[in-house]
């Protein structure tokens, strides 16, 4: 057997039996990536925000019962609760009661105004101690009155072209076109361009590479444990090639990593319904993303003197390509420049490539952000295996 | 050679040591003891020189020559986590042992350096002896041809120490050649057939205990109390082959003399003729300390 692997074989004893890898390696990420996805999950896709609205339509017309419409078909997908009351007092009461956030107030006289070429309002009443749902209530209120704005303008428009007047019959036949567009309210905002994962996967997956440094650290750092403890010195006596001795601390790190991140991808598949995406491309990230860690977490412990000194280095390494990464919250759809900084890191790729996958993609859509992490990985391998062996070597 | 820097570590050191023999490098702290057998063992390579051991050639790339080798480093390398049977497991397969003949040889040694019961037990339970025998246990796993102690008893209790002396005593007679580095002169004079002195970086004088006394022309010493005439006495001593030098005072005769062992019976005899009474014998032999001092002009442990 390879003086490597006896060597890492021995590590891997070592790490069991010290639990440090079970720790930071498996439960932390786990119950971390539970905990941003209770706390945060919810708000990235609206449900149970806690929106409660009511709505007063006393204009009881076409128009009027297109906005009442549009509040109905919300609520129907969980992201509001909607009341519908008779008139202006009754919902007064309920938000005194406390039973609504706000309501809105169709006026009477609202599709008169609209085919006056008037402008169309509709009213929000809110409780003081609800602002923010009084502000989203605000917003719809406010995409209604610009669609109607921009619907007159249209109708104008299309009527001066054709020499006509505007009456309720011309604006009757111009609604019957496929053209005319109806409000969607949706809040979440899926582009053609990039994916965009769901929560539990999000935080799952950005949990798992973000601890995924951290893990392979042990395998890395212990180089310099070893040298620190005396036992280098033995195995550099020993008829072993030096860089068996390397090769070892990247294996055990490798194979850190790799159990690591398969634990989680299937416990979090299980516990908070992550989709991970078709097997082989998610395979093929959490390979790269290991190798990528581990060529990273390698090149910090050739340049540290001490393991002390590396694990600091590595961690705030970690924390920062992590941060920037988008492991947290996703940076790459912030825009700016941060957007294009986020790309910098293996962590940004690993999240594209999962987003990638979504949507039951198949496994080649994974390959175009395995190639960007496999170039982290060529690199700063390479880079720390020159290091360390002319360490070894002196 | 080896240069780190300006600094000179070691220059001019150049040895030969034979199978069955123990060679001393005695030193104080930081005078090149162990740059010297690190280059000896492959962990650091000369700037100028080369070692061979067993006719092959020592590098820090090459592996061959290493496994003659048996090293035992002045820190304890040894894991906390393992027990001294997995410790002696894995550093065996590293020299290309395995199977039965590995456990085997495993088991002899535990034997030896008195851990067998406590095989099971994990290093770091050990106590500061038990690890520091662990440590000797490991490099003599493999039979190495030449085993290299670097300061094996530092930091260990009178008893240990004492036990460690003995199973580097016995090594000798099992033919293996042994190199010893130490800056206590005791256990030089006690355990090595032949010493190099080295004092930063270089050799100073190197051969067996007589041959560095001698080189540098200190005497034994011998203190004889006695009473009467012991002015004749000293005279009459003066006359005696090997005789530096006698000289009375106050019921005492000092001499000195090339080997007081070989004349001591002429000695005692010669006061008791000449009307001496010998009321008791102190014989002092030149160690190396003194050698140390000589040649260097500081003590040992400065």
């Amino acid at each position: 057997m390879p003086a490597s692997l006896r060597i890492a074989g021995k590590d891997l004893r070592l790490r069991i039996r010290d639990r440090s890898a079970l720790i930071l390696g498996i439960l932390a990420p786990l119950v971390l990536s539970y905990i941003f996805f209770l706390v945060f999950g919810p708000a990235t896709t609206g449900q149970g925000l806690g929106l409660e609205f009511g709505v007063v339509d006393e204009d009881q017309t076409g128009i009027s019962a297109s906005f009442t419409a549009v509040l109905e078909s919300a609520a129907a997908e969980g992201i509001l609760e909607l009341s519908v009351f008779d008139d202006q007092a009754a919902a007064e009461g309920a938000l005194e009661e406390g039973d609504v956030d706000s309501y809105f107030l169709v006026p009477r006289g609202l599709e008169q105004a609209v085919f006056a070429n008037q402008p169309a309002t509709v009213e929000v009443v809110g409780d003081v101690d609800a602002p923010n749902s009084t502000q989203i209530a605000a917003s719809f209120a406010e995409r209604f009155s610009s669609g109607i704005a921009a619907s007159q303008l249209a109708v104008v428009t299309a009527a001066t072209v054709e020499g006509v007047q505007v009456t309720p019959d011309f604006i009757q036949s111009l609604s019957q076109q496929p053209s005319v567009a109806g409000m969607n309210y949706v809040l979440i905002d899926e582009t053609a361009t990039t994916k965009q994962l769901d929560a539990p996967t999000f935080f799952a997956a950005g949990m798992a590479v973000f601890f995924l440094f951290f893990t392979v650290q042990f395998g890395v750092t212990g180089l310099l444990e070893e040298d620190r403890d005396g036992t280098l010195a033995r195995l550099m006596a020993a008829p072993i090639p030096r860089v068996s001795v390397v090769a070892g601390k990247a294996i055990v790190s490798f194979l850190l990593g790799i159990i690591s991140m398969g634990v989680l991808v299937v416990a979090t598949t299980f516990l908070m319904d992550a989709t991970w995406g078709a097997p082989l491309g998610v395979a093929l990230l959490v390979i790269a993303g290991v190798l990528a860690a581990v060529g990273i977490m390698g090149l910090v412990a050739s340049v540290a003197k001490t393991p002390e000194g590396s694990g600091n280095l590595g961690s705030i390494i970690a924390v920062v390509l992590g941060m920037l990464g988008g492991t947290f919250f996703p940076i790459a759809s912030s825009g700016g420049i941060l957007a294009s900084l986020t790309y910098l890191t293996p962590h940004a790729w690993f999240m594209r490539g999962l987003a990638d996958l979504s949507s039951a993609a198949p496994w080649t859509d994974a390959l175009p952000a395995t190639g960007a992490i496999m170039v982290f990985a060529v690199v700063t391998s390479s880079l720390a295996f020159l290091l360390l062996r002319r360490r070894l070597q002196k | 050679m080896k240069r780190f820097g300006d600094l000179t570590a070691v220059d001019g050191v150049s040895l030969t040591i034979s199978a069955g023999e123990t060679f001393g490098l005695l030193g104080p702290n930081g005078a090149g003891k162990t740059t010297a057998i690190s280059m000896i063992c492959g962990l650091l390579r000369p700037d100028e020189g080369s070692v061979t051991v067993a006719g092959e050639p020592i590098t820090t790339t090459s592996t061959r020559g290493r496994a003659a080798i048996g090293l035992v480093p002045q820190d304890l390398a040894i894991y906390p986590d393992l027990t001294g049977e997995e410790n002696l497991k894995f550093f065996g397969r590293l020299y290309g042992m395995t199977g039965a003949p590995l456990a085997s040889r495993v088991g002899e040694v535990l034997e030896l350096v008195g851990l067998a019961e406590r095989k099971d037990d994990h290093s770091k339970e050990y106590s500061g002896g038990m690890k520091r025998r662990l440590n000797i246990g490991i490099g003599l796993l493999h039979k190495p041809q030449l085993l290299v102690l670097d300061e094996p008893t530092v930091g260990v209790d009178p008893q240990s120490r004492n036990a460690i002396l003995e199973s580097v005593e016995n090594l000798s007679t099992e033919g293996m050649a042994v190199l010893y580095t130490t800056h206590y002169m005791e256990e030089a004079e006690r355990l090595c057939d032949r010493v190099a002195i080295i004092d930063e970086g270089t050799v100073q004088a190197e051969g067996t205990r007589r041959e560095l006394v001698s080189l540098v022309g200190e005497k034994d010493r011998v203190a004889i109390s006695g009473t009467g005439n012991l002015v004749d006495a000293a005279e009459a001593l003066r006359q005696i082959p090997g005789v530096t030098d006698a000289s009375s005072s106050d019921q005492r005769i000092d001499v000195l003399a090339t080997d007081a062992s070989a004349i001591l019976p002429e000695l005692l005899a010669s006061v008791s003729g000449s009307g001496g009474s010998i009321t008791g014998v102190e014989v002092e032999e030149p160690n190396l300390e003194a050698v140390f001092l000589h040649l260097t002009g500081k003590a040992l442990r400065d």
